[in-house]
């Protein structure tokens, strides 16, 4: 109490800024505005902290019941298994050949999305003018947005059919259909984080470059990439973690027969995934048996494989940058040669014999050619939906409920059960996430604390979302006995759009000058009301504009909802938290998968789910169009 | 030098991690005359002006021994607030970082947060304030644009209205004019002369002929080490190091 009641001492008589009456009791003016902001600070350590308790959380209740299946059947037989048949006379739980199955369905689609996206990338940062690129980006943003239920929903209809016909196979349901539909949803990803890095090569490089004569393409091969190859190697980890813990639209396109293609580079046989047995069996599973048991097994395995990859990233990247960002050791050097490696041995047939000018004219034809290649892909997915979900929109579709399993009549509480999901998600996971931000970026330093807070984030980010489902399932609904309810829905949906919104908000705080800071500090504020006075609100739209992307990425999620909120058909509107929900992305699932004769419905309902996020996006791009002309002017 | 002191050092010592910034540094600002720091890039300046409010504090591994003195009172005391220090010991940026706010709220930012709340009281330090940074001819009728609308030099002045307007009595300058042009730059040395009535200033410069146009004494510095600490007209006209005539001349530096 000494130092609270004397801290005005050393500094007596302030001028006319004091007004009388700012002690209150016995704490000074100065001594509770510190008080006040250590007890923020405190606070927002306890929120932070949520991160590594609910990561501490998904690993035991996985584990409580993914050990078990170790127990009853060996490690031995459980992870070389050659045979996954929970069903038959002599149930058999061998899950490598759905861990086959995972890696063929995903090296596939990176072989496929990694040129094109590298492509897209390069034409977006270097070769289109300001106009062109306005249409691309935008255009590749979009692929990101469209649920991957609807991907699945159009790879089963539209997209296995023409495999099958093209290649006269007997069905299409195959490899090559999961890898082309995962390459499309990949894509998106690498592009932009690529196209981000090599955006932020420093002109200077390039003027260096083409001031020694060197064409664009020579500029752009030599000089440009190999200064963003990091952030390109991100780019390609982060897509092929996405591709891997896809679930709908690889469970609706791969055939799911449990078997490893014989040959091994068959790409028209059948394959199941991890994710996708989870996605099929959990839901008909009896609770406690050893085929739960063997599930959450594959769930660990599941986790285990995004874990390595994560991690695999996050060394790669710290190798290569090194610990300023600056230094280049030789894992960078490395790297370099080896891609500069292949770009001599691609481009050896006709390097030596062409002029610069005409292999300057073949690359760009190449990367122009990915560009079409990536947009018709977006095109076609767009037509194919809303030439055959728009009729049968009408005004009983909107506004009624399902008859006849859903045949007839409307999606109305599907749509409302899609707010209520994502509404109480938000609510959950903004508050927590923007706190957690703010304490890792304004309050530490760099500590083993905040760097396992970081790891659980990154952790979280990379935890496929039919993992959180099962968690959801095994910690909400059955443990804490919520049951299927919509409460359990929401808590599900917000810790998985908790990382993406304390990334994003990390992120635009990053971006606020550190002068700034200083400025506010100089002036005698507090850490407190540095932080809520003048770095929140210049950040505010840019944490906006990952609120609304979370919204877009929750409301089209299937695989978290599946087992702890939604319901497939039902008249009415939940009454309280506790009752089960009906949702577009599970009702277009269901639609599609199980029910036959409802084809126009599952197109009206695509139509709408994809209206809906589509229009979420476009709202997210608008916020952040008007925040970067607030920020040049 | 027989004026009165505001700010004082005594063999103050600063480390940023192994890095020994400051050493043995002892020097006396007098109250109310512009004290200029000069020295070659990386001698210690600017930190050792960042002492003077603590903003070191900011920077995790740095380490302080040694006394700093304001108005007596030593800043580091177990009893000294931090956020009081830095009201009274303001300080100017090397480039203008005025907030996303508006021009008036900028100036008003300081006094909101020390506790002023009436709408008239504010109008009234605003306009004060920015009328002792000269800039309230220039921008009174747009009291409500961004700031970051202004121009590099009204910035600067901006920012030197805003740390005004928390009532300093110490106005730290680090290098405030390298990011503007020879005509901001006139503007801002006439103004730091001028308030160099009513404050103490503090600045630290790259620019030798702006140290010798603007300020009442000089220190020259060299490697963390305070070479010489004397009124501006004997360091630049009869300097008593060899070092401190050399860098005058432009022999080095």
């Amino acid at each position: 109490m000494k130092k609270e009641q004397a801290a005005p001492v050393p500094f007596p008589g302030f001028g006319r800024l004091r007004r009388s009456g700012t002690r209150i009791g016995l704490i000074s003016a100065g001594a509770k505005r510190q008080l006040v902001d250590r007890i923020v600070g405190k606070l927002l350590l306890f929120v932070a902290l949520f991160a590594i308790v609910t990561v501490f959380f998904i690993i035991v209740f996985l584990l409580r019941d993914g050990y078990q299946i170790v127990l009853e059947t060996g490690a031995w037989n459980f992870l070389a298994g050659q045979d996954w048949n929970p069903a038959g006379q002599n149930p058999a739980y061998g899950v490598l050949p759905l861990i086959v199955g995972t890696v063929l369905v995903t090296a596939l689609a990176m072989a496929i999305a990694v040129p094109l996206s590298i492509g897209t990338a390069v034409f977006t940062a270097e070769i289109a003018g300001p106009r062109t690129r306005s249409v691309v980006k935008p255009a590749v943003e979009l692929l990101a947005g469209i649920p991957s239920v609807v991907y699945g929903f159009f790879g089963l209809i539209l997209l296995t059919d023409w495999i099958r016909i093209a290649f006269d196979q007997p069905s299409g349901s195959s490899w090559l259909a999961g890898s082309i539909l995962l390459a499309v949803m990949a894509i998106p990803t690498i592009t932009s984080v690529a196209e981000d890095a090599i955006s932020s090569v420093p002109r200077e490089f390039r003027e260096g470059s083409l001031a020694l004569g060197a064409t664009h393409w020579q500029t752009i091969k030599n000089v440009v990439v190999p200064r963003a190859l990091p952030g390109i190697s991100a780019a390609i980890i982060l897509g092929m973690g996405r591709a891997i813990g896809e679930t709908m639209a690889v469970l609706m396109v791969t055939g799911n027969a449990a078997v490893i293609p014989d040959p091994i580079t068959d790409v028209f046989s059948p394959v199941r995934t991890l994710t996708g047995t989870l996605g099929i069996e959990m839901g008909e599973v009896a609770f406690g048996s050893t085929h739960y048991h063997a599930l959450f097994g594959v769930a660990v395995v599941l986790l285990f494989i995004t874990l390595a990859i994560n991690s695999a990233s996050r060394i790669v990247i710290s190798r290569i940058q090194g610990p300023q960002g600056t230094a280049r050791p030789t894992a960078h050097r490395a790297l370099v040669a080896a891609a500069s490696r292949i770009a001599h041995a691609v481009s050896a047939p006709f390097g030596g014999v062409v002029s610069p000018r005409t292999s300057q004219r073949c690359a760009f034809f190449l990367i122009s050619l990915s560009v079409v290649i990536v947009l018709a892909a977006l095109g076609m997915i767009l037509f194919g939906i809303v030439v055959n979900g728009a009729g049968a929109i009408s005004w009983e579709f909107l506004t009624g409920s399902p008859r006849d399993l859903g045949r007839a009549g409307g999606i109305f509480p599907a749509i409302v059960g899609t707010f209520y999901l994502v509404g109480g998600g938000l609510a959950i996971a903004l508050p927590l996430g923007i706190a957690t931000a703010v304490y890792l970026i304004e309050y530490t330093a760099e500590t083993p604390l905040t760097r396992s807070i970081r790891a659980a984030v990154d952790l979280l980010n990379g935890t496929p979302s039919i993992v959180f489902g099962l968690f959801g399932f095994a910690f909400l609904v059955i443990f804490l006995n919520f049951g299927i309810s919509l409460i359990a829905g929401q808590i599900t949906l917000g810790l998985m759009i908790l990382p993406t919104i304390i990334r994003t908000t990390e992120e635009s705080l990053r971006s606020i000058p550190g002068s700034l800071r200083e400025g506010s500090y100089a002036l005698g504020a507090t850490k407190w009301q540095t932080i809520s006075r003048v770095v929140l609100p210049p950040a505010l739209p840019g944490i906006l504009t990952g609120a609304i992307l979370s919204i877009g990425r929750a409301a089209g999620e299937t695989a978290p909802i599946m087992f702890t909120a939604a319901i497939f058909s039902s008249r009415y509107l939940p009454s309280s938290l506790t009752e089960p929900v009906m949702a577009l992305p599970y009702h277009l699932f269901v639609l599609t998968t199980s029910i036959p004769g409802a084809s126009t419905q599952s197109y009206g309902t695509a139509f709408v789910l994809l209206l809906l996020v589509l229009a979420i996006y476009l709202a997210a791009i608008l916020v952040r169009r008007r925040y970067n002309r607030e920020k040049v002017m | 030098m027989d004026e009165s002191t505001i700010l004082e050092t005594r063999d103050l010592n600063l480390w940023y991690g192994q890095n020994h910034a400051l050493i043995d540094i002892s020097i006396r600002i007098p109250k109310n005359r512009v004290t200029a720091l000069i020295g070659p890039s990386g001698c210690g300046k600017s930190t050792l002006l960042r002492c003077f409010n603590r903003m070191n504090d900011l920077i995790d591994s740095s380490r302080i021994t040694g006394e700093i003195l304001f108005n007596g009172n030593g800043i580091h005391d177990s009893l000294a607030d931090v956020y009081a220090i830095r009201e009274k010991i303001g300080m100017v940026f090397q480039k203008p970082n005025p907030f996303q706010k508006s021009i008036y709220e900028n100036v008003a930012y300081g006094p909101r947060i020390h506790g002023v709340r009436e709408k008239k009281a504010l109008d009234r330090i605003v306009e004060e304030s920015l009328k002792s940074a000269a800039l309230w001819d220039e921008v009174k009728d747009r009291l409500h644009e961004p700031a970051l609308a202004l121009s590099g030099g009204q910035q600067q002045r901006l920012c030197i209205a805003r740390s005004l307007a928390v009532e300093p009595e110490v106005i730290l300058m680090d290098e405030p004019c390298s990011a503007l042009d020879p005509i901001a730059t006139a503007k801002i040395e006439d103004l730091i002369i001028r308030l160099a009535r009513n404050y103490t200033v503090v600045i630290v410069t790259h620019n030798m002929q702006q140290a010798a146009r603007a300020s009442d004494y000089t220190g020259f510095m060299y490697m963390g080490k305070l070479v010489e600490f004397d009124m501006t007209t004997k360091i630049f006209e009869d300097p008593g190091e060899e070092l401190t005539e050399n860098y005058i001349t432009g022999r080095f530096g």
